[in-house]
C-alpha cells in the first residue's frame, strides 16, 4: 500500500475505494453505527438506494448482480442490521452470486460487551457467506475492499462480508486503494490439463448417447454461447437445473428443458439413459439426484471452477477443475461432429417440453395460464423474475426462456420473499426490459414493503401476485388441504397504499388482456391473479 | 473408539494464516457438516504470519475429502494434508 499525502477518515476511504472498485450503486438502510459512511455517500458518486428493510436491500443487491452479471453491494448497520441480512446472505452464497455487504458495527473497545445493537458478525455470517472481515484499523479498509471484490468474483462467487466499527469509520488513514490484489493464500485461477481436455474429447465422441447438464456455473463463467456452439457442434441434448435456466434456448431442437423433480420427463430420460453426461458447472443438487450418490455406470465428467463442488454429491468417472468458458473453447476444437439420430429420436419423443393441463374448475384461472399470458404478452422478450414455490416451478418450465440472466430465482436456498426486491435490483441494474415479477400470495407478503421503492424510482416492473389464497407447494407436499388461519390482505388496495396502479383479475377471459395491460404499463403495476388453489405443479 | 466400518481417523494438516477468527471459521467448517473433531492442536510456524493446526477426525475418506477441498477454498488456508492414523 502507497503512503499518500491524502489523509481522510475511515467512511471517506471506504466510499472512495468502493468508487474505485467500480461500484454504482450501493442498496442497504442507515443505522447508529454507521451514519459517518453515510455521511460520505452524499457527496460521492455512488447512487444509494434506500431499502425499506434489511433483507430487501440484500435481495435486492442480488437481483441487480444475477441481472448484470456486477458485484452488488450493501450497506447496513450493526446488530438487527446485520442480522436481518442473514436470509439474504445465505441465498446469495447457495447460487454463487457475488455481494459485497458492508456493516457498522460498535466501537472496538465495546466488541464482545454486548453493546446496544452489537452482534458477532463474523461470527453469525461465517455459514452463509463466502469470506467476511472485521476491519480493525482504518489503514487496512482500502485494501480490505479489494480483497473482497476479488473473492466475491473469482472462482465460485459469493457473498462477502465487511465489518466495520463506528470507531474505525472515524480514524484518520492515508491508505489508498492497491494497484493489485494479492492474497497469500486464495489463488482460485484454474485451467484444465492437456490430458483431461484429450480425454473428455475423447469420451465425448465415442459417446453413443451423451448429454450435457448445464447449471448455473456456466452462467457465472458467461459460457451460454460457448455451451450452444458445443451442443451444435456435435448434436448433443441440453438439460440444465433450474439455475441453468437461459445457458441454453428452450426453443432450440436439442433443448430437453429442466432436470428434477418438478423436471420434463425429456430431461430425466436424457440423464437416466446416457451413457456419457457432460456436467457444467452444477453440483447434482438432491432436487435432481433425489439422493442418488453414484453414476451407475454411466461415464459422467463434471466442470466446476471450484473443486470442492467436484464428487460433493455424486461421484463422478471424471472431475476437472476449470474455467467453463475456457474449457468449451478448447474442447470445441477437437469435437467431431456427429448426428446422434436414434438418441435424439427417443428424447424427441418424451418432448413437447411444456406441460399440458386441464382446468380444474370452470371459469377460475389456472396458474400455468398466467405464465403463458406473460410469454404471450411479452413475446418472450422479459426478465422474468420469481419468488418460490409452485408459481416458480411453473415458470421455470413454461416460459420460453431463451437468454442468459433473464430469469432470477433463488434456486438453492428456495429464500420466499426474495421476488418482489430482486426484481427491483434487476431493474435499478438497468435490465433490459420489461421486468415481470411473478410471487406467490405467501412471499408477496414476506417482502412487500419494497413495493413503495418501486412506486418512489418509478421503476417499470409488473408485480404479479399469484394469489391462490395458500401455500400452494406446502399444500401440495403435505398432500391435503393446508386448513387453517391462512389469509390475505387486499393486495391491490396494499399495493395503492404504497403508490402503485393495481388490479385484479379472476376470469380466465380476461386474464390476457390484464397481464398484457400490466407488463406494458411501463411503470409500477401489481397485478392480483386469482387462480385455482387445487392445482399442482 | 468405536468406528464404523468405513470411517477412520484421519489427520489434517492445515498452514493457515494467523488472523483472527481463522481457527473458529475452520472448526465451523468440519462441525458444521456434523463431524466430530477428536484432537485439535494450534500453534506457531518459524513464520509468525503463519499457524500450523492438526485435526483429527472420525470420518470416511470420502467425507475427509471434501473437507478438505472446503479448507483450501477458504481464504486464510494456504495448505491442507491429511493421513489416516
Amino acid at each position: 500500500m502507497k503512503p499518500s499525502k491524502a489523509v481522510r477518515n475511515g467512511a471517506r476511504a471506504l466510499v472512495e475505494s468502493l468508487e474505485r472498485a467500480g461500484v454504482d450503486t450501493v442498496f442497504g438502510y442507515p443505522g447508529g453505527n454507521v451514519l459517518d459512511v453515510f455521511d460520505c455517500l452524499r457527496d460521492s458518486r455512488l447512487r444509494f438506494i434506500l431499502n425499506r428493510h434489511e433483507q430487501g436491500a440484500v435481495h435486492c443487491a442480488d437481483g441487480y448482480s444475477r441481472a448484470t452479471g456486477r458485484p452488488g453491494v450493501v450497506l447496513v448497520t450493526s446488530g438487527p442490521g446485520l442480522t436481518n441480512t442473514i436470509t439474504g446472505l445465505g441465498c446469495a452464497n447457495m447460487d454463487g452470486v457475488p455481494l459485497v455487504v458492508i456493516c457498522g458495527q460498535v466501537e472496538l473497545n465495546r466488541i464482545g460487551t454486548d453493546a446496544f445493537q452489537e452482534a458477532d458478525t463474523t461470527g453469525l455470517t461465517r455459514a452463509v457467506s463466502k469470506h467476511n472481515f472485521l476491519i480493525k484499523n482504518a489503514d487496512e479498509i482500502p485494501e480490505t475492499v479489494a480483497q473482497a471484490f476479488y473473492i466475491a468474483t473469482h472462482g465460485k462467487p459469493g457473498p462477502v462480508v465487511i465489518d466495520l466499527p463506528c470507531d474505525v469509520q472515524r480514524a484518520a488513514t492515508s491508505a489508498t486503494y492497491p494497484e493489485r490484489i494479492s492474497l497469500r493464500a486464495y489463488h482460485p485461477e484454474c485451467a484444465a490439463s492437456a490430458r483431461d481436455v484429450a480425454t473428455l474429447a475423447k469420451w465425448l465422441n465415442a459417446a453413443k448417447r451423451p448429454v450435457i447438464y448445464a447449471g448455473g456455473g456456466v452462467i457465472a463463467a458467461d459460457a451460454a454461447r460457448d455451451l450452444t456452439a458445443m451442443a451444435e457442434k456435435a448434436n448433443i441434448p441440453v438439460v440444465t437445473t433450474l439455475m441453468g435456466i437461459g445457458s441454453f434456448d428452450t426453443a432450440h431442437p436439442l433443448a430437453m428443458g429442466m432436470a428434477g423433480i418438478y423436471g420434463t420427463a425429456a430431461a430425466k430420460t436424457a440423464l437416466e439413459k446416457a451413457d456419457f453426461i457432460l456436467a457444467l458447472g452444477v453440483r447434482f443438487n438432491d432436487r435432481v439426484t433425489e439422493g442418488a450418490k453414484t453414476s451407475r455406470g454411466v461415464k459422467i465428467v463434471q466442470v466446476d471452477c471450484d473443486p470442492s463442488a467436484i464428487d460433493k454429491n455424486v461421484v463422478v468417472t471424471m472431475g476437472i477443475v476449470a474455467d467453463i468458458k475456457d474449457l468449451l473453447t478448447v474442447v470445441a476444437s477437437r469435437v467431431k461432429t456427429a448426428s446422434h439420430p436414434d438418441w435424439l429420436s427417443v428424447l424427441e419423443a418424451l418432448k413437447p417440453i411444456k406441460p399440458k393441463y386441464v382446468p380444474l374448475h370452470r371459469g377460475v384461472i389456472m396458474p400455468q395460464s398466467v405464465i403463458d399470458a406473460v410469454a404471450e404478452a411479452t413475446r418472450g422478450r422479459c426478465v422474468l423474475v420469481t419468488d418460490v414455490g409452485q408459481h416458480q416451478m411453473f415458470a421455470a418450465r413454461r416460459f420460453p426462456h431463451s437468454r442468459p440472466r433473464r430469469f432470477i430465482t433463488s434456486g438453492g436456498m428456495g429464500a420466499m420473499g426474495f421476488g418482489i426486491p430482486a426484481a427491483i435490483g434487476a431493474a435499478i441494474g438497468g435490465a433490459e426490459g420489461p421486468i415481470v415479477a411473478i410471487v406467490g400470495d405467501g412471499g408477496a407478503q414476506m417482502t412487500a414493503e419494497e413495493l413503495l421503492l418501486a412506486a418512489r424510482e418509478r421503476l417499470p416492473i409488473a408485480f404479479i401476485v399469484m394469489n391462490n389464497g395458500t401455500l400452494g407447494m406446502i399444500r401440495q407436499m403435505q398432500k391435503r388441504y393446508f386448513i387453517g388461519d391462512y389469509s390475505n390482505p387486499d393486495f391491490v388496495l396494499l399495493a395503492k397504499a404504497y403508490g402503485l396502479a393495481s388490479a385484479r383479475v379472476s376470469d380466465p377471459e380476461k386474464l390476457g388482456a390484464a397481464v398484457a395491460k400490466a407488463v406494458r404499463a411501463k411503470k409500477p403495476y401489481l397485478l392480483e391473479v386469482v387462480v385455482d388453489g387445487e392445482a399442482t405443479v | 473408539m468405536k468406528t464404523t466400518k468405513s470411517e477412520s481417523i484421519y489427520r489434517l494438516n492445515c498452514f493457515v494464516e494467523n488472523k483472527p477468527g481463522v481457527l473458529a471459521r475452520i472448526v465451523g467448517l468440519i462441525s458444521g457438516r456434523g463431524y466430530n473433531i477428536q484432537t485439535l492442536n494450534v500453534g506457531p510456524t518459524e513464520d509468525g504470519t503463519v499457524s500450523r493446526m492438526r485435526i483429527d477426525v472420525l470420518a470416511t475418506d470420502r467425507v475427509v475429502n471434501q473437507i478438505i477441498l472446503q479448507l483450501r477454498n477458504q481464504v486464510n488456508v494456504i495448505e491442507v494434508t491429511s493421513r489416516r492414523q
